[in-house]
């Protein structure tokens, strides 16, 4: 596991973002104690999911690496024939006429 | 789709095995896949490892998918016993099902018993009305039969079911153009783009039917389509650089008398016209003569 930097920042924002879901439901439970209504989770909680969500999101893009771009044109993505459409294949063609003599035979 | 590196295996595996080489049964899967037909050389090298007891033993449960390729390419090569023969087999093995049963009518095609056959497939529609295959067999046979009307037709009614099928949309669009519908065949056409936009063979056959149609917005418009298959292809399509210069010129000649002198038209003509040469000096030399004055006498009558 290479420990690079962008590898730690997403596991740190890993961990703000349960750390957050932790909160959140302790802070469900206070509410239950106190009898009040959930109406969302406190300030400090939303603030530490944006910061959770940009490092993670930071890492997501870094750790790949570059981008590589896919070239339509490239050798092995170049569409050079199109299938020949089987399922529209008809047997009325000349070799009917001209048949191939190739003498095979099915030994079984 | 057959891409480039797809073709260069495909004809090495056929060199090979042509030649004695080993590898008889990855050409046959890479033929199988890439849905190509080569029928005498499948027929050929098929039946070489089904009449081998021990070949045939070690490909395990994947014979069956063997025997049915082999039958298809037997009755393509007009070898209707082994056809046959294969057929029976198959039947043995799966004596309830459809599969065979469609290779059986199938065979009853290629025999010639048009009838028989259209019983065959009536029947297997009414079990199931929504069998693709079936439908699309029937749209074959009527082909066959030199009906192209009954074939529209009937593709027709399948393209109002099925109207993802893009095999379909191109077989209906080559009909069109048999028979110089070229109207239809722009519209076939237009549903293969836009359900895949980035196949440049597809871009291609549409301006050609554009080009043939004429008129000046359609070359116009047939022009774009000639760029958009250089741009898809990277400049390797010899037929859109040709394309674009036809189309300059002939939309040069039909407005003659109006001034609409569009300098980028004359520069993408040149372009094409310098990237044909540069193509033709490598690949055809003997033939550079040819092109250009070819080439000079388009630029002439513009």
């Amino acid at each position: 596991m290479a420990l690079s930097l962008g590898f730690v920042v997403g596991i740190l924002g890993v961990v703000i973002l349960s750390h957050a879901a932790y909160s959140t439901v302790q802070y469900r439970g206070l509410l239950k104690i106190m009898e009040e209504e959930f109406s969302g989770p406190p300030l400090t909680v939303v603030a530490e999911l944006l910061l959770g969500l940009g490092f993670c999101m930071w890492a997501a893009l870094t750790v790949p690496g570059t981008f590589l771009s896919i070239h339509p044109y490239s050798e092995e993505n170049r569409i050079v024939s199109l299938p020949d459409n089987l399922d529209f294949m008809i047997f009325n063609h000349r070799a009917k006429v001209f048949p191939v003599e190739l003498d095979l035979k099915f030994k079984h | 789709m057959v891409s480039k590196t797809e073709e260069t295996q495909l004809n090495r595996l056929e060199n090979q095995v042509d030649n004695g080489g080993g590898g008889a049964w990855e050409y046959l899967c890479l033929v199988r896949k890439l849905k190509v037909r080569r029928s005498e050389k499948v027929l050929k090298y098929g039946l070489s490892i089904l009449n081998d007891l021990k070949k045939r033993s070690s490909l395990g449960s994947e014979e069956w998918t063997l025997y049915e390729q082999v039958a298809i390419a037997a009755m393509d090569c007009q070898s209707l016993d082994v056809a046959k023969d294969c057929i029976r087999l198959l039947r043995k093995a799966f004596p309830e099902s459809k599969r065979v049963g469609r290779l059986e009518a199938m065979l009853l095609e290629a025999k010639g018993s048009w009838a028989e056959a259209e019983k065959a497939y009536s029947s297997f529609l009414e079990e199931n009305p929504l069998d693709q295959v079936i439908h699309k067999r029937r749209v074959a046979m009527a082909k066959a039969q030199g009906n192209i009307s009954g074939a529209i037709e009937w593709l027709n009614k399948y393209l109002e079911i099925f109207m993802a099928d893009h095999d379909a949309w191109r077989e209906l669009a080559e009909i069109y153009v048999s028979l110089q519908m070229y109207k239809q065949a722009v519209f076939c056409y237009e549903e293969l783009i836009l359900s895949q936009p980035t196949v440049p063979l597809h871009h291609l056959a549409y301006a050609d039917v554009l080009y043939t149609l004429g008129g000046l917005e359609n070359l116009q418009t047939a022009k774009k389509y000639y760029a958009s298959v250089i741009d898809l292809t990277g400049g390797k399509n010899t037929r859109a650089l040709f394309g674009i210069n036809l189309c300059t010129s002939a939309i040069g000649q039909l407005a003659k008398g109006r001034n609409k002198e569009d300098k980028e038209s004359l520069e993408l003509q040149s372009l094409a016209a310098t990237a044909l040469e540069k193509d033709y000096k490598q690949r055809a030399p003997e033939k550079l003569s040819l092109l250009t004055t070819a080439l000079k006498s388009l630029k002439v009558s513009s």
